[in-house]
């Protein structure tokens, strides 16, 4: 009836189940009375919400993380977006090994950058530091701002920039009256996704936080390996919403699964 | 030959292959000249050359004199419909149409007088507050007009503007737009696959084939004396039957033929199909070119009517009014035309 | 207008070279330096770490854990990424849009979020185990985290969503008529899907399924989490190596070794996408 058939949709529910199952509970569980990471929990009460409230070195975190995304977003943008005009616009030789280049840090792991980036900001002595964690967060973020921006740049309805030359507009008039306001959702999008992209990025914080700068992936990475209560459900419930109002933004704008495939 | 609009040994490669191969087409002032051809000929490319969407490798392109050959598309002052009309999504109907003006620094009250006019003069008064993504196919196309002619071009280009329309609004656009040219006085470049487009809007024509121009002429000149075969088959239809030398005479089919000798040892000659008539078999035609064939099928196509006959040497169309009678499917018949009506080319002359 | 363009790539080019390329050329410099006997690092040009790592029967072993539990991960999340994208790929719901986003929520939202869930889920006092034990099916609760167990379910919920992308990139090639064809032709919905559909997507699957085991393999938080120091795999070690021990040479010998294993992986993983492609 829905063009699947019964037997896929059913099979489709029972992995969506297995999708949701951990977002469920961990919501369900920022609401436990207990003590532990029981499920399902004895009582509800919004006693580790005030925990959290309470809890300075996850707030720190917290504006740790704000701060360098941030910060990650708009040089990202800015570095970005420009390149992706010209590898999108260009008619230069080179253009896509230029293109591959600037997209290789895609292809490997954080755990390798995040590596890369300890041994050589240890000797600038950058590991711990804002600047350091927002220059390793800019290795997932500038290609990602590439390579959305060069597609968005790219789909621009055909013949529409040569239609305002035509008009008479000059080379600049034309990116800033047409080129830049059609592109415009997209690079709104992409600022969202950079920040979330900064924002939940934790393997390369891993190698380059220190005591004196973690952002709170690491804080909650940390305090999971030490504590078992539910102080991190409450604050992943926050970080869920907020999550989710991002998401719903890009989807509107351009369509997240557009934006996060390849 | 001297024009308003004149390009000279217009040449232009994309890696191996050659779109524009040495078009030299000289333009009168307000007249209309349509580029023809099939898709992959050069047209575009060399419209697009015009505007200074394309880089020329060779020639020059002059306009009332001035050479614009190396000028961007901005400093043109040229008007382009293109094919999608590109029209900018982001913008009202009203902007879309001042933004030539705009780039020009018209002031804002001009604007408005002029963007009015144009659109009265497509039939859109009204509409200056809508969105592209509103308007219909029809009204797109007009406003893409309006935006072209508001700006007051030297020329107006126009790329396949009516093949994204449907066959009834394609008729009606074409007169407007032959009226709006006309009254406006402005010299036009055409491209189009669409013969009765060529025929019906232009003063003349110009086909191409290859990326060279085949023949420039009247819409008369190029349907009724092609210069290539090629132009005889791309513009109108033509039956193509095959002659071949008998002693001194030539035939067809078979049936020696009331003809000069050309002198070649074999050629095709090509016949528009309602140029041929039917007549019984047994019937004496006299000095007229004569074949003789049966009925296969007859298809009814509304003001007139194609039998298609099979002879000997293949098959031919005979094209004929309706409402006559007919022969049956089957019967016996010749097919009868005037030597005149020929149309022959050397071999290989494609 | 293009002749200035490329000068919008120079702050890009600046950025990937010296924040990209330099540390990962400093990183291939590091594996030939030497290690000391009190720990500390001995610049050289030598091939003695690179020697010592490999003679180490611990690298086998983390090879060994790495590969298998990439492998039984991937499986897994093929055996459920496959039906859901099918499902997305077919379903003609006004709910797609959504439906779409939520499978690849795991994407989106942060990993030790996530990683918590399935503590929460699997622990000894989880949602599973005290199903289990209220029903009366067990008595004491079972092992699921904190071991091979766990790792496994975590990585094949991490990986998923990457694959169903890949997966429905691939379908996107895939006429849908054909498929009707088949029924015209008499196949059932089953025999249509076994004669059609799946030889068709094989491609798009190898793909899928290279991917999930790339990224399982380097997949960190996950076996560090849910492993709970008792599961070791190579991104472990070359975290504790890099960080704990700060023995530079080792872990930059050992992220280029996994490196090399996952270049080989993709590359596998194209050949047999192309392969089946014929």
């Amino acid at each position: 009836m829905n063009g699947a058939g019964r037997g896929l949709s059913l099979l489709a529910g029972g992995v969506y189940a297995l999708i949701l199952a951990p977002v469920v509970v961990v919501v369900a569980l920022a609401f436990s009375a207990d003590n532990f990471i029981v499920f399902p929990p004895s009582g509800f009460s919004l006693r580790w919400f005030r925990a959290l409230a309470g809890n300075a070195p996850l707030l720190a975190a917290l504006g740790v993380s704000v701060q360098v995304a941030c910060a990650v977003t708009l040089l990202s943008l800015v570095i970005g977006v420009p390149a992706a005009l010209a590898l999108a616009k260009g008619r230069f030789r080179f253009r896509e090994a230029l293109t591959g280049f600037f997209l290789a840090p895609l292809l490997l792991p954080t755990l390798i950058t995040g590596l890369a980036l300890l041994l050589f900001f240890t000797r600038l002595r950058l590991t711990a530091t804002l600047p350091g964690l927002a220059l390793g967060h800019m290795t997932v973020t500038v290609p990602f701002v590439i390579r959305m921006m060069t597609t968005a740049f790219a789909t621009l309805p055909h013949d529409i920039e040569a239609a305002a030359a035509t008009l008479g507009a000059a080379p600049w008039r034309v990116l800033r009256r047409v080129t830049l306001p059609l592109a415009l959702p997209g690079v709104i999008a992409c600022a969202c996704l950079s920040f979330l992209l900064s924002f939940d990025e934790t393997v390369i914080s891993l190698f380059l936080s220190g005591p004196r700068a973690a952002t709170l992936p690491v804080e909650m990475v940390h305090y999971v390996e030490g504590r078992t209560d539910p102080l991190i459900a409450a604050l992943s419930v926050v970080l869920i919403i907020f999550t989710l109002i991002v998401v719903v933004a890009v989807e509107r704008l351009v369509g997240v699964a557009r934006a996060v495939s390849k | 030959m001297t024009g308003y609009l004149e390009l000279t040994g217009l040449h232009k490669r994309y890696g191996e292959s050659i779109a524009v191969h040495d078009v030299s087409l000289a333009i009168g002032k307000g007249e209309a000249v349509a580029l023809l051809g099939p898709s992959g000929c050069g047209k575009t490319t060399t419209l697009r050359m015009l505007a200074g969407l394309v880089d020329p490798d060779r020639g020059t392109i002059r306009v009332d004199g001035a050479d614009i050959t190396r000028l961007p598309a901005h400093r043109r002052n040229m008007g382009y419909v293109f094919q999608s009309y590109a029209l900018f999504p982001h913008l009202s109907v009203a902007r879309n149409i001042g933004f030539g003006l705009e780039e020009r620094g018209v002031a804002r009250g001009d604007i408005t007088r002029r963007v009015g006019d144009a659109l009265a003069l497509v039939h859109l008064a009204g509409l200056e507050r809508r969105r592209p993504r509103e308007l219909s196919g029809g009204q797109q196309q007009r406003v893409a007009l309006a935006r072209a002619l508001v700006v007051h071009p030297s020329v107006l280009l126009l790329d396949e503007s009516l093949s994204n329309l449907d066959a009834k609004l394609r008729d009606a656009m074409r007169h407007e737009i032959r009226s709006i040219q006309k009254s406006l006085d402005i010299t036009t470049l055409f491209v189009t696959h669409d013969q009765v487009e060529a025929l019906t809007m232009c003063d003349r024509i110009a086909v191409m084939h290859r990326g060279r121009i085949a023949q420039i002429g009247t819409p008369e000149d190029i349907y009724e004396r092609p210069a290539a075969r090629f132009v005889a088959e791309f513009v109108g239809r033509a039956n193509a039957l095959a002659a071949t030398r008998d002693g001194g005479g030539i035939r067809i089919w078979g049936a020696a033929q009331p003809m000069n000798d050309p002198g070649w040892p074999s050629f095709d000659i090509l016949i528009r199909p309602q140029r041929m008539r039917l007549l019984p078999s047994a019937e004496p035609t006299g000095d007229a070119m004569r074949v003789e064939g049966r009925v296969l099928r007859r298809a009814f196509v509304g003001d007139r009517v194609e039998v298609l006959v099979e002879g000997p040497g293949g098959q031919l169309t005979v094209e004929l009014p309706s409402g006559g009678t007919l022969p049956e499917e089957g019967t016996a018949i010749a097919v009868a035309w005037r030597p005149q009506d020929n149309l022959i080319f050397p071999p290989d002359a494609a | 207008m293009n002749t200035r363009l490329p000068l919008l790539l120079l702050p890009a080019a600046v950025f990937v070279l010296g924040i990209y390329a330099w540390p990962t050329l400093l990183l291939l410099r590091n594996a030939f330096n030497e290690v000391g006997p009190t720990g500390a690092m001995i610049p050289a040009w030598s091939l003695a770490t690179l020697r010592d790592v490999f003679a180490d029967g611990f690298t086998l072993e983390l090879t060994r854990n790495s590969l298998l539990l990439s492998a039984s991960a991937t499986a897994l999340a093929l055996l459920l990424a496959y039906p859901l994208s099918l499902f997305l790929f077919r379903t003609n719901s006004r709910w797609r849009g959504p439906l779409a986003v939520v499978a690849i929520l795991p994407m989106l939202v942060s990993g030790v979020v996530r990683v918590f869930g399935w503590l929460a889920i699997l622990g000894d006092r989880g949602l599973v185990n005290s199903v289990l034990q209220s029903v009366g099916l067990i008595s004491a609760p079972l092992k699921l985290v904190f071991n091979w167990t766990g790792v496994t379910i975590g990585l094949t919920e991490s990986i998923m969503p990457y694959m169903t992308l890949a997966l429905l990139a691939g379908f996107g090639r895939l006429d849908r008529t054909l498929e009707e064809a088949a029924r015209s032709l008499g196949a059932s919905p089953w025999r249509g899907f076994l004669r059609v559909t799946l030889p068709l997507s094989l491609p798009a699957i190898a793909l899928a399924g290279g991917l999930g085991f790339v990224l399982s393999m380097s997949a960190y938080i996950t076996p560090k989490l849910l492993g709970g120091g008792r599961v070791f795999v190579l991104a472990t070690e070359i975290f504790e190596q890099a960080t704990t021990n700060t023995n530079w040479p080792v872990s930059a010998v050992l992220a280029i070794y996994t490196l090399v294993l996952l270049l080989a992986l993709l590359a596998l993983a194209q050949l047999a996408s192309r392969a089946l492609a014929r």
